[in-house]
């Protein structure tokens, strides 16, 4: 499904920040992406997002080099791609219904076709009760569930999370990550999560991604 | 003021924007454009009124020439009178024409002369009214042939005065047109910058609605919409504000002046009546200034990710 071979990135003229990336990711996997502040996780979760594009290497995702990709396909892959960021990002103004309704809105569906789905969808993640309230009422852990459920209403095929733990207690976070285990395990919804979080990987028993200055050091 | 008179406005029923609608500087747009809107109206207004009136009054000045015939020593002016009212009558185009009296002469040079003194001593030129029934038709210059034969007659068509009320009024009709092409230039640099301002601030939403999927087509129909929602009230808003206006102009005028001075006003610079024509060019306003607004937020926004994205 995903493929790098020989992947570098640099921004500009900089140095490179990923170098000689090459990796394998199967459909319904799910996998740890880990390393140190500055190992170059976000810039690795950017490719896989499409939001950068190489500047040696080759990327391949859902069998298509991305290199050459018209802004049309590229979009159409990009609505292939769930992405879950440590900070939320959802819009202030919009009420959890509508912050996860927002991919269905953008793919043009009505309401009345998508309001089942995503209330069943905000039932799941344990946001029934709170679907009419904005994102300053809800508390971290429900934030970030309206994050993910944002991310897989429009069923990604690859759900990629950016520290999606970062904001939340420890327990709270392996509740978190039991919550993405469970959507890759029903969905088959194959899942990058990036984590610095040691003890989070230890109680998981998925294949690790280890970054190190830019370098792919394990991946298991 | 503006936000009591919006609440009147009605919402969008359904889900809400994506824009959030208080994050595109909407108050200091709307009231941007209202304003732009109110001053293209009079403009538009004021060039109406100037055309129609120029266009009344020539046509008026137009159906009507003028023969003078001057004492010439010799001649007998009653006789001289009569002859070029025959000589008009028999003019093709011509509907009538009609010596003035003396009293009516004199009359005519009360202004210049004063009341009260008799002019029958003096010999003062005497004026041949003709009506032209059509005239286009008319054969003046035919007229002006004939008229050779009588001593002292000289035909005046007014057309030096009819020529200059045209290209006064031309050029103020075009002033007003320059007027309101800056007015429009100004209107889509304010726009620009106000989108520009949006898109900083809505940096976030665009981003988000990248991550999700969303097309640069997408998110720049979602700013359109908002921006032509404020271009839609500030036209509005505008353009009925400029109607008052005229029909404040109108009726001060009226009551200002006393009924025969303002018969006199009404003659010179029309009647601050805008007629259907003037109404429909000042509604057309709005449609104008929200498709110039919603056209330019949606070429900034296009360009504004083209560039970031």
């Amino acid at each position: 499904m995903i493929e790098f071979s020989n992947v570098g990135l640099r921004y500009g003229n900089g140095p490179e920040i990923l170098r000689d990336l090459t990796f394998s990711v199967e459909p319904g996997s799910f996998h740890f992406l880990t390393g140190p502040s500055g190992s170059g996780k976000t810039s690795l979760l950017r490719l896989l997002l499409l939001s950068l594009k190489p500047s040696r290497g080759r990327v391949t995702m859902f069998g298509e080099d991305v290199s050459n990709l018209t802004q049309d396909r590229l979009l159409q892959m990009r609505r292939h791609i769930g992405i879950v960021f440590q900070e939320f990002r959802l819009l202030d103004h919009l009420t959890t219904f509508e912050n996860v309704a927002l991919p269905l809105r953008v793919l043009g569906q009505p309401e009345s076709e998508y309001r089942p789905n995503v209330t069943e969808l905000l039932e799941w993640v344990g946001l029934g009760e709170r679907m009419n309230a904005l994102p300053s009422l809800l508390s971290g852990g429900e934030k970030q569930r309206a994050a993910i459920a944002r991310a897989v209403i429009a069923r990604p095929k690859v759900l990629l999370a950016d520290e999606p733990t970062g904001n939340v207690d420890p327990d709270l976070s392996s509740r978190l990550v039991h919550l993405f285990a469970e959507l890759n395990r029903t969905l088959g919804m194959t899942i990058i999560l990036a984590t610095h979080e040691l003890p989070l990987l230890d109680q998981f028993n998925y294949p690790r991604m280890l970054l190190s200055k830019g370098e792919l050091v394990i991946h298991d | 003021m503006i936000e009591r008179i919006l609440r009147f406005w009605p919402s969008r029923k359904g889900a809400a924007p994506i824009v959030p609608e208080k994050s595109v500087a909407g108050r200091t747009l709307l009231l941007l454009i209202t304003i732009m809107s109110f001053l293209s109206a009079v403009t538009l207004g004021g060039v109406v009124l100037v055309q129609k009136s120029a266009i009344a009054w020539s046509a008026d000045v137009g159906r009507e020439v003028t023969i003078q015939i001057r004492p010439v020593e010799g001649e007998v002016m009653e006789s001289n009178l009569r002859t070029a009212v025959s000589l008009a009558e028999s003019t093709p185009g011509v509907a009538s024409a009609r010596a003035l009296t003396i009293a009516e002469s004199q009359q005519l040079l009360e202004p210049w002369l004063g009341t009260g003194l008799d002019l029958t001593a003096i010999e003062i030129p005497r004026l041949v009214v003709v009506q032209l029934a059509d005239p286009t038709d008319a054969d003046i210059e035919g007229l002006g042939r004939n008229l050779a034969a009588v001593k002292g007659a000289s035909l005046d068509t007014h057309a030096a005065w009819r020529q200059q009320l045209n290209t006064m009024a031309g050029t103020i009709v075009l002033s007003g047109l320059l007027v309101l092409i800056l007015i429009g230039a100004a209107t889509v640099l304010a726009i620009v910058f106000a989108t520009r301002g949006a898109m900083a601030t809505n940096r976030e939403i665009v981003d988000v609605l990248h991550y999700i999927g969303a097309s640069n087509k997408f998110i720049a129909g979602e700013f359109q919409g908002r921006f032509l929602s404020i271009g839609l009230q500030g036209g509005l808003l505008g353009t009925v504000a400029a109607m008052l206006f005229f029909a404040l102009i109108g009726t001060a005028a009226g009551n200002m002046l006393s009924s025969e001075a303002g018969a006199q006003v009404g003659v010179l610079f029309g009647r601050f009546a805008l007629g259907l024509d003037g109404i429909i060019g000042i509604l057309a306003v709005v449609p104008v200034i929200a498709a110039l607004t919603a056209i330019t937020s949606r070429v900034t926004v296009r360009r504004f990710l083209a560039e970031t994205s």
